[in-house]
């Protein structure tokens, strides 16, 4: 994903009304008019708020007969949820060694020091 | 783009044992490393505005993680950048604090994403909530 579509997704998702719209949509697809029933706002206003999310990808709009049928596309969020999926496995595994760390240190008292702040002040002082 | 990560753990020993153990080299060269690969090296510049660097190893191959201390509040807080190849070497920001429960301390460590120049001026809060929610969801979906 570019940058562009990335700030487009972003935008897009911005809005608490889009949010919504696209929570609805995890559930299962939805005709255009059944959306504008489910949510306090007016056809016109859904129309314009289901356009922002078809252009960032995150929707798409199926013509069957007279219907608009609109499905969600989680895969437009895909590199924001590979980077935190990525990052919370990351840390929770650094935690859990941190913490087996320490245990284990508390267990052989090796390092006593508690003033690791003030260790290193060599480099260059502005 | 702009994404946070959080997490936080339990863990019995003292805030300041555990804030030491973020900040000292010769102990992030032991648990900042991948599940059962060789140490870490670690070099830390301890001061604010100082900078770190931990290489950690695993099979495929060696991976630089670096930045700079921009808040060391003993022992409450500890912040800094943090540049890898998943952030395709622009600065992240991680803030670490600790908290205090009875005879343990709550580790959380939160991971942001800077945002882009462009990114920050369409920002408004709340829409990390649905990343966050969709990430949950294809994460189970991939257990499942």
């Amino acid at each position: 994903m570019g940058e562009y579509q990335l700030d487009t997704v972003l935008s897009a998702v911005a809005d608490p009304t889009r949010r919504a719209i696209l929570d609805r949509l995890r559930v299962s697809d939805a005709r255009v008019t059944e959306l504008a029933r489910e949510f306090p706002i007016s056809l016109n206003s859904t129309s314009k708020h289901i356009k922002v999310l078809e252009r960032a990808q995150l929707v798409e709009r199926h013509v069957r007969g007279r219907d608009h049928v609109l499905s969600l596309r989680a895969e437009a969020l895909g590199e924001a949820v590979a980077w935190m999926t990525q990052y919370r496995e990351f840390w929770e595994q650094r935690l859990a060694a941190l913490e087996a760390f320490v245990l284990a240190d508390a267990d052989s008292d090796v390092d006593g020091d508690t003033d690791a702040v003030a260790g290193t002040t060599s480099g260059a002082e502005r | 783009m702009t994404a946070v990560v959080t997490v936080s753990r339990r863990i019995a020993a003292s805030a300041e044992r555990l804030f030491d153990a973020w900040l000292d080299p010769k102990s992030l060269a032991v648990w900042m490393r991948r599940d059962g690969s060789a140490p870490s090296g670690a070099v830390a510049d301890r001061r604010v505005g100082g900078a770190f660097a931990i290489t950690m190893h695993d099979p495929n191959g060696s991976f630089v993680h670096a930045g700079n201390y921009t808040v060391i509040d003993r022992p409450h807080t500890l912040e800094f950048t943090w540049r890898s190849a998943a952030t395709h070497q622009t600065d992240s920001v991680v803030r670490v604090t600790f908290r205090p429960d009875g005879d343990a301390t709550v580790v959380e460590v939160r991971h942001e994403l800077l945002p882009d120049a462009e990114a920050v001026q369409r920002h408004t809060e709340g829409w990390t909530e649905i990343i966050d929610r969709y990430a949950r969801t294809l994460a189970e979906e991939g257990r499942a």
